[in-house]
């Protein structure tokens, strides 16, 4: 394999990863292009524009393993069954785990499977699909699942096919040693479908660093409704580096709600392309961060097509040393007359020593379109605490009922009924 | 319809851009040491001044140029620019009366009163010039007046000889030549600009104002303008530009540093008009100026306002370092963009004093081909408390090639501060346009009264004289864009 510059030594480690690394999904020239991307992008450091609010490649530095197979009980992982009817496909250390998954009695036009499965049993939708949204060559993590995935989970709900039962990806990893993960989903919902999909991020029983390069293509075609949720619940050792890649057909509408409750480090890349006429995005998403942690969310709504709608929604809570970032960024493309972007972020800060960085951004190329974002970053307000007070709350909770009040604006947009008390009982939990 | 109107307005012509036949001695092209040296004789410089010059010079040969701006343009060859122009002039000048004629016609066909004159017809209304063309400053007004009441107004190259103290003291302190590609460049050749000085307790009795114009041809224009207001002083500042009509690119690279001390207020309005090149976006001028002031010690205000018409590429952020307790800084900007124009302008306000405050207020108009960014960081330092900060971007847009881009940076350590943002993007609205027409008010006067309504939060910002001028030129580039 030919390099294109002098990767630097993070990279390079990186890279002996992938040489050592065999049988991933694809193979050939295509993970042939998926390295050389990800050796001519490199571990992205704070320099990059992208990244400058993170520092991923300090994280990197240390000695990391590629996942090897690791053996969890159902009991294990019991707790983290959030939906108790719901359909469960369970990956572990970033592979997909038959055995603990609860898939009996699918309807007809749902498969969920394991994606390594996918690509010998339904070949068209996963040759048509795979790897064709998410940009190997402008985002280096992406270059990197590529050219590592072996496992993960797929989706796809055929033509006029309504699933009212949630489906649940559960990624779960625990660990004794660092460890490198690249779970790799693919989700189709074909026309005049519908799906619910939760995808939750936990960590179990581990004693050192997990970095979790997961990566998700969600196809959303014609006329179909998708709602997406994300749960992002991992512990100290995790290090998640979560991409969403998500493409919109025609009328369709798109849902997705991300909540970031806990981990070392969150990343996020969501990036929708709206690529059809008449399309509605939404995106809700509630960060609360504590101690150390780095929370660090760009979203990418591109328009590409005119009539479409989009509403972004953010919120975030900052205690202790805690730092978050929102970077939201809305492209118009000039044939996308008649767009509607809406984008706001919200944050807290309530600690002496948390940081918040956001940058919101509007590139448009059109004319008739309109667009806005807003965002504010303050305390909680004296005004409100001290009528709150006046009625007799004591001032912890005055706050606590405060706090409470700003995050319901985005726990409230849950639809599953079930899954939104889940998120408040963990909310709750966290402000006590 | 509307395109046609478009199209027709496109062809607009730039009214500044004739070329005053004047004899000019000009440095070779080129830039090394030896230009460097070349430079700072031809100012006859002391020693530190040239040191300064080359320690730059040094340090910018270590830096690339940067990419980051939401721009694209040919670099430019700096080894293909005539770094020093002067128009040719055999001795100091006395009186108005030895000033070469022609130059005289040059400002007076700007409109540029050079002449010591009431401005508006029954209003007792004077400003003070300090005129620099290519090179070199040519005249200041009003000197002897001023320098009663203890100010110092004179063009750098006469500060660094007679002041020069004041010069070592605050030049850098700013933005010092480490600051970036282009502040480097600026230290090491920079030729002239303008220098003020307002003593404690001074309330400067009439604006002050540099009026910047390129003439030669092939050449860069680096000034340099150095402004301090000791403490509780007040002083308005205004700075105008032109340049002829040409072909090719030609750069400026400006650097401006204020300076306020306790109490101080400086008020710096810009109306940027540089020939902003052909409709087919052939030449123009690069306008990549780093402007910031910083506010030292307690309550302070820095206040700049600007209105941007001119230049194919301008790239440039005027700052306010907050580092008194109790300082403001403001940001009024208005932004027009035609043709192949491209904008990247903004503001940075660095809170680092208690009890800081900001405003920024940011008005983009994109028309044509053109793009207009804005880009802007508010940073809340860490004990920075109860910093207060409101931003507030507007972008129109007319016309469907054009784009208009906000990138605000927002960076708070502080959890007293409370900071607010807000952007929009939108064209002008039919039911507006037929809300006027309805009236008997034609298409064109009907766009010019909604975009100046838009700009009004900054218009109103501009001292009065300016302030004509500027809707004059808004009504210029604009006319008949209809979105």
């Amino acid at each position: 394999m030919e390099t294109i510059i002098k990767p630097n030594t993070i990279t390079e480690k990186v890279l002996k990863l992938i040489e050592s690394n065999f049988s991933t999904l694809i193979e050939g020239s295509e993970k042939d292009n998926a390295i050389k991307a990800f050796v001519s992008q490199g571990v992205p450091s704070r320099k990059h524009e992208e990244y400058k609010y993170v520092n991923v490649d300090q994280i990197l530095k240390d000695d990391f393993v590629l996942a090897t197979q690791k053996n969890i009980s159902k009991e294990q992982i019991e707790h983290l069954k959030i939906l108790k009817g719901a359909f469960i496909a369970v990956i572990v250390n970033g592979v997909f785990n038959e055995e603990l998954s609860q898939l009996n009695n699918l309807p007809k036009g749902l498969i969920i499977s394991s994606i390594s499965s996918a690509a010998e049993n339904n070949k068209l939708i996963f040759e048509k699909h795979y790897s064709r949204y998410a940009e190997i060559n402008t985002d280096s993590f992406v270059a990197l699942n590529t050219s590592l995935a072996k496992s993960g989970v797929f989706i796809n709900v055929e033509k006029s096919v309504i699933v009212e039962t949630p489906i649940h990806i559960i990624h779960v990893s625990s660990a004794n040693e660092n460890i490198i993960i690249n779970p790799r989903n693919l989700i189709v919902v074909d026309e005049n479908a519908q799906a619910k999909i939760i995808e939750s991020y936990e960590t179990i029983d581990s004693s050192s660093k997990i970095f979790n390069n997961a990566l998700t293509e969600i196809v959303v075609c014609e006329n179909s409704i998708v709602d997406h949720y994300k749960i992002q619940d991992e512990n100290e050792f995790g290090y998640l580096l979560n991409t969403t890649q998500v493409v919109q057909q025609k009328k369709s509408l798109f849902s997705t709600h991300t909540f970031t409750l806990s981990g070392s480090l969150v990343r996020n890349n969501l990036n929708i392309v709206l690529d059809g006429e008449h399309i509605e995005t939404h995106l809700n998403g509630l960060y609360l961060t504590n101690g150390n942690q780095v929370v660090d969310t760009h979203t990418v709504v591109d328009h590409r097509k005119p009539n479409c709608n989009s509403n972004e929604l953010y919120k975030g809570i900052i205690e202790g040393k805690s730092s978050a970032t929102f970077n939201g960024k809305i492209f118009v493309r000039k044939d996308a007359q008649k767009t509607n972007a809406f984008q706001s972020n919200k944050n807290i800060l309530l600690s002496d020593d948390g940081t918040i960085n956001t940058k919101p951004q509007l590139e448009i190329y059109a004319d008739d379109v309109k667009c806005s974002h807003g965002t504010s970053t303050g305390k909680l307000d004296a005004d409100k605490i001290f009528y709150l007070r006046a009625r007799g709350l004591s001032e912890a909770s005055a706050k606590k009922l405060l706090m409470h009040a700003f995050a319901s604006e985005v726990v409230n947009t849950i639809k599953i009924e079930a899954l939104r008390e889940y998120v408040e009982e963990k909310i709750t939990k966290r402000f006590e | 319809m509307a395109n046609e109107i478009l199209e027709e307005q496109i062809g607009g012509e730039y009214k500044y851009g004739f070329v005053t036949d004047i004899e000019a001695d000009n440095a070779p092209k080129g830039l090394n040491e030896d230009i460097i040296h070349f430079i700072s004789k031809k100012k006859n410089e002391p020693e530190w001044m040239l040191e300064y010059r080359l320690k730059a010079f040094r340090y910018w040969l270590t830096l690339e140029e940067p990419h980051w701006a939401h721009v694209s343009y040919t670099k430019p060859n700096f080894q293909d620019i005539i770094y020093y122009s002067a128009p040719k002039q055999q001795k100091k000048l006395g009186s108005l009366d030895e000033v070469d004629p022609e130059l005289l016609k040059t400002f007076e066909k700007l409109g540029i009163s050079i002449e010591e004159q009431k401005r508006l017809s029954g209003v007792e209304s004077r400003i003070a010039v300090d005129i620099v063309m290519d090179s070199v400053s040519v005249k200041t007004t009003f000197k002897e007046t001023l320098s009663e009441a203890g100010i110092i107004f004179c063009s750098f190259g006469e500060a660094v000889q007679e002041h020069p103290d004041l010069v070592k003291k605050y030049m850098g302190s700013v933005v010092p030549y480490t600051d970036n590609f282009y502040a480097a460049l600026n230290s090491a050749v920079f030729t002239d600009g303008s220098f003020c000085y307002i003593p404690k307790g001074v309330r400067c009795p009439m604006e002050l104002s540099t009026y910047f114009r390129i003439n030669a041809s092939g050449t860069g224009q680096f000034e340099r303008t150095l402004l301090i207001a000791d403490e509780d002083a007040y002083v308005s500042y205004l700075e105008g530009c032109t340049a002829p009509q040409r072909d090719e690119n030609q750069l400026h690279a400006a650097v401006v540093e204020i300076i306020t001390h306790k109490n101080a207020e400086v008020k710096y309005s810009t109306v940027q008009n540089w020939y902003p090149g052909d409709k087919n976006g052939k030449g123009g001028i690069f306008n990549f100026v780093t402007k910031r002031g910083i506010c030292l010690e307690e309550n302070g205000k820095i206040s700049w306002t600007q209105v941007e018409t001119g230049s194919a590429v301008t790239w440039k952020y005027p700052s306010v370092i907050l580092k008194g307790n109790n300082s403001v800084g403001e940001f009024y900007s208005v932004a027009v963009t035609n043709n192949y124009q491209q904008a990247d302008t903004g503001t940075k306000m660095i809170h680092i004093g208690k009890n800081t405050r900001s405003t920024i207020i940011s008005k983009g108009i994109s028309a044509g081909f053109s793009n207009n960014s804005y880009r802007g960081l508010v940073r809340v330092s860490k004990g920075a408390t109860n910093a207060r900060n409101f931003s507030q971007c507007d972008s129109l847009l007319m016309g469907d090639k054009c784009g208009a881009h906000t990138f605000p940076y927002i960076e708070i350590k502080d959890k007293t501060a409370i900071v607010e943002h807000e952007a929009t993007t939108s064209k002008i609205g039919e039911d507006q346009l037929f809300y006027c027409k309805q009236r008997g008010i034609d298409t064109e006067k009907a766009i010019g009264l909604i975009v100046n309504g838009y700009c009004k939060e900054v218009l109103n910002k501009l001292p009065m004289e300016f302030a004509v001028e500027a809707q004059k030129l808004l009504a210029v580039s604009l006319e008949g864009s209809v979105g």
